[in-house]
């Protein structure tokens, strides 16, 4: 993409004021998407993404800079503008010898979806369309997302570090919408993975349109949610989002180093109950948020967050790990070339418990059970989530009751860890696009079906 | 890259490959971030970049392409690109491009007071606001982040209908946002100011603000469940707004994803509700002569005194309802096709300032943020259910802050137990566009906590 003579140079010219490291990011990325609506396909773009992210850090100041130019002439001056920012003592002449780090090549491709014609594209498109539009008549309109992505990174940094990656990723996204005239309600499913055009041979994709318009269809005739504080049953799979926003964001450094987060300062400590493991793993062969190297360079690898409630670790990237005085952990992303890269998570999930889900339901006199949850975000400096029930039911007596609409979840990260007092065996994972410091980029969350003891629950029915 | 040249070039091969209609829209952007963390410089981020989008009618579909490495291949990339996207769509909808007539009001968008300022003189004025945060308050524990951003934007667009516009503008913010502890209790608050010069900005008062909008939420409990009178402050009801302007987007309502359709003329709000958008807006971050399909803006009153006027429309959403495009055909960037967005959209403020509604409410929880915005609305029904966070008010005092509640109702309900717009109009940049709002008396919501 850039040759090494040229890095070299760029990375020469980022110390050249004085800085202690700095990095190079080159990202080429092609991709499609795709909108069907109304069984109509009506638009559809081609895209070519491509641009140098330059970084410098001295000390605990960072300078980042980014451009899509890709020729020496105007790059080095972008570079040495940059460097400008950087007030520090010149160290010397740099040495630098750029070694090639092998790929673990962990997430193998068969079908690159870049080579695939549109139309096959198209037709998997329709026939998630048809399954949604088949399920009912009261289904009125179903849209239909589809999107792949080839990117290949190149970064290198003045610590000797050289890598190539490839990520091709590829999803598909329903939307069902369920009418009755006066009223509307949507369901959606969006299944995913760092797979090319074979994971459709993986996946039945009429299955996952039935369950956006099942789930469309089922709010359609939900009453709205009670609120109050109840227990809450959350199902495996997308459920793990209230991890993910209860917990995983206040480890990440991003928010740790500055204490800016609820949890800095409690490794070592009991967090969760002993029945609460919780795992951030990139390296699970062709999942959503699996990459073979993070965008600093570094090997993807497994981090145990909490082990049997004790909190083990946190997610941590380079700089932040100069504030926090630990070593990274491989799972810095940034979204592209336009974003400096920062501690985040990959696929992030409870490990399994020995409960079984129809245990969990059976015990459970009156409370919530949410099959499928919608997207939520956190304030880590506070640690007060909230995140949407997409579909959701009462459970009275140990059965799972009359579905119910509406429903928000709030609470805090530390309150709800505390109180989560059953975890079945059924982990699955879902996938989701995370937004943060360091942009939009696809992450996994996931879990077994868990119960905690009391959520805080929003709806319209009042009490 | 010599652009005209590009264009002359693209659209020649383009016609020679059976392509009728062609556009191109170029848009670069010129970019400063700065952060203060404790003092120091924390971030620090230029950025020169930019992206070139085509489309072109092939066997009358019309296909998309984008490309950011604008090098010897970026013609045929174009070209093949839009080549398969016009292939696999389907043709029932006609796409038009702008034929003219290109009449543009002449704006002031490019500030050269703003295009002076120095990062050195940013930095500068960053340490002070960062360190007039902590000099505030003992209690102020972080300051993260500090942060100041100016952009400066060039959009380009030029189709074979004898199109050829440009327009420049910059901009430039500030934002603080600060955690306050007491005990083992943790309060945020935030504030984001747009910044003309810096001389404008005060950072001494600006702390002042925000560090007294955090201490003012420690101590903070949940209400007891239940209905209640509700102030929604100006920010909060801007990302309401923003949250649901969709429901205005002419393609939205033909397509049956906005319940507003069929009610056009009607009364869908109380009277005290007048929405804008306005493009012309002094300042606007949305600010345009013309929309991404090169149509001349212009300014639509969308309700007027709870009646609605009109939808957005870009050029196909048009063509359907064969009305003339408001101007409000919208790209988020050169990704992605048109679709349809506002520009500077706002409530029209009314007469009392906050603290005179404050000081004329009986009972209300004052709303002063809304989360889960992404996710807990629902803009095809309109419901919502957030995470929500505030004030008690009794007897034209407020007693308490108010944390860890939700706040549930619907939007279309909402606009007609809209009671009183407070005169506070204020302006936050969001997603869907540069969204303003005063603080609104709503009737009732639903408000769940303990």
């Amino acid at each position: 993409m850039l040759n090494k003579v040229l890095i070299q140079d760029l990375i020469a010219a980022a110390l050249s004021t004085g800085g202690d490291f700095a990095e190079i990011f080159v990202e080429r990325k092609r991709n499609t998407s795709m909108n069907l609506t109304g069984g109509v396909l009506e638009e559809s773009v081609a895209g070519r993404d491509f641009g140098v992210g330059i970084r410098i850090f001295n000390g605990l100041n960072s300078v980042y800079a980014y451009t899509n130019e890709h020729d020496r002439e105007r790059l080095l001056p972008i570079v040495l503008q940059a460097a400008q920012a950087v007030k520090g003592s010149r160290q010397g002449d740099l040495t630098l010898d750029l070694m090639v780090a092998p790929s673990p090549g962990l997430h193998g491709i068969q079908v690159n979806p870049i080579d695939v014609d549109q139309a096959r594209k198209a037709a998997v498109m329709r026939e998630a369309y048809a399954a949604a539009r088949a399920y009912s008549d009261e289904i009125t309109q179903a849209m239909v997302r589809y999107l792949d992505e080839d990117q290949e990174v190149l970064i290198a940094n003045s610590e000797g570090t050289y890598v190539e990656d490839r990520r091709i990723r590829t999803r598909l996204a329903v939307t069902a919408v369920a009418s009755n005239g006066s009223q509307s309600q949507t369901g959606f499913y969006g299944p995913g993975a760092h797979m090319g055009f074979e994971f459709y041979d993986t996946i039945d994709v009429r299955h996952y349109a039935r369950e956006a318009a099942r789930t469309a269809v089922t709010m359609l005739h939900a009453d709205e949610c009670p609120s109050g504080r109840f227990p809450v049953i959350i199902d495996n799979e997308f459920g793990g989002v209230i991890f993910h926003e209860a917990c995983g964001h206040g480890l990440e450094a991003t928010s740790v180093a500055k204490k800016a987060s609820v949890f800095a300062d409690k490794i070592g400590q009991q967090i969760a109950p002993s029945i609460v493991t919780y795992i951030d793993d990139g390296t699970l062969p062709n999942l959503w948020g699996s990459q073979n190297f993070d965008d600093e360079g570094a090997l993807c690898r497994r981090n145990v967050l909490i082990e049997n409630g004790v909190l083990k670790g946190y997610l941590i990237d380079k700089l932040n790990g100069r504030r926090m005085e630990m070593a990274p952990t491989g799972s810095s992303r940034r979204q592209s070339y336009k974003f400096a890269p920062t501690s985040r998570m990959t696929n992030t999930y409870i490990a399994p418990g020995t409960s079984t889900p129809d245990e969990i339901i059976g015990s459970t006199e009156f409370g919530i059970y949410a099959k499928y949850m919608g997207g939520g975000s956190v304030n880590p400096a506070t640690g007060e989530y909230n995140f949407a029930i997409r579909e959701g039911y009462i459970v009275r007596n140990g059965k799972i009751a009359e579905p119910v609409r509406g429903a928000t979840l709030i609470g805090t990260g530390f309150d709800t860890l505390s109180k989560v007092d059953m975890v079945s065996s059924n982990l699955a994972h879902g996938q989701g696009m995370c937004g943060s410091a360091s942009g939009s980029i696809p992450v996994n969350v996931g879990q077994p079906m868990i119960r905690v003891s009391e959520i805080t629950v929003g709806g319209r029915k009042g009490k | 890259m010599n652009l005209h040249a590009l264009k002359e070039a693209l659209f020649a091969r383009g016609a020679a490959l059976g392509f009728t209609d062609m556009e191109i829209f170029y848009q670069s952007t010129n970019r400063f971030s700065g952060n203060i963390f404790k003092g120091e410089i924390d971030r620090y981020t230029i950025a020169v970049d930019g992206g070139l989008a085509f489309r072109g009618r092939l066997n009358g579909k019309m296909g998309y392409a984008y490309t950011e490495l604008i090098d010897d291949s970026a013609i045929e990339m174009l070209l093949d690109g839009a080549q398969a996207s016009s292939n696999v769509i389907d043709s029932t909808e006609e796409v038009p491009l702008f034929a003219g007539p290109f009449t543009y009001e002449t704006l002031d968008l490019f500030s050269e007071t703003l295009d002076r300022i120095t990062p050195e003189e940013r930095i500068a004025l960053l340490k002070e606001i960062d360190a007039a945060c902590y000099a505030a308050d003992p209690r102020v524990a972080l300051v993260n982040p500090c942060q100041m951003e100016a952009v400066t934007t060039e959009r380009l667009i030029a189709n074979t209908r004898g199109l050829e516009r440009g327009e420049k503008l910059n901009r430039s913010m500030l934002l603080v946002r600060l955690v306050v502890r007491e005990g083992g209790d943790s309060k945020t608050a935030i504030r984001f100011l747009p910044v003309a010069d810096l001389g404008g900005v005060d950072p001494r008062a600006l702390a002042r603000e925000v560090v007294d909008e955090a201490l003012s939420y420690l101590g903070a409990e949940p209400l007891e469940s239940g209905a209640y009178p509700i102030l929604l402050r100006r920010d909060a009801a801007a990302s309401l707004l923003a949250a649901f302007a969709g429901i205005f987007s002419a393609e939205n309502v033909q397509k049956g994803r906005s319940l507003l359709k069929g009610k056009l003329g009607q009364v869908i709000a109380s009277e005290a509700v007048t929405l804008i958008d306005d493009p012309f807006l002094a300042g606007g971050f949305a600010s345009r002569s013309f929309d991404s399909e090169g149509v001349p803006s212009r300014r639509v009153s969308l309700i007027e005194g709870g009646r609605l006027n009109a939808f957005l429309y870009n050029l196909k959403a048009a063509a359907v309802d064969a009305v003339p495009s408001t101007g409000h055909g919208a790209k988020a960037s050169y990704k992605g096709a048109v679709g349809i967005a506002p520009s500077n959209l706002y409530l029209k403020p009314g007469a009392l300032s906050f603290e005179e509604m404050v000081a004329a409410t009986e009972e209300a929880v004052i709303i002063t943020s809304l989360q889960g915005l992404h996710s807990g609305a629902n803009a095809v029904s309109g419901d919502f259910s957030l995470a929500a966070s505030g004030y008690y008010v009794k007897g034209g005092k407020i007693v308490r802050p108010v944390n860890q509640i939700t706040v549930a109702g619907n939007f279309f309900t909402l606009l007609q137990e809209v009671e009183e717009a407070g005169a506070d109009l204020e302006f936050s940049p969001g997603l869907a566009g540069y969204l303003g709002a005063p603080t609104l008396r709503i009737k009732s919501l639903a408000v769940a906590g303990r």
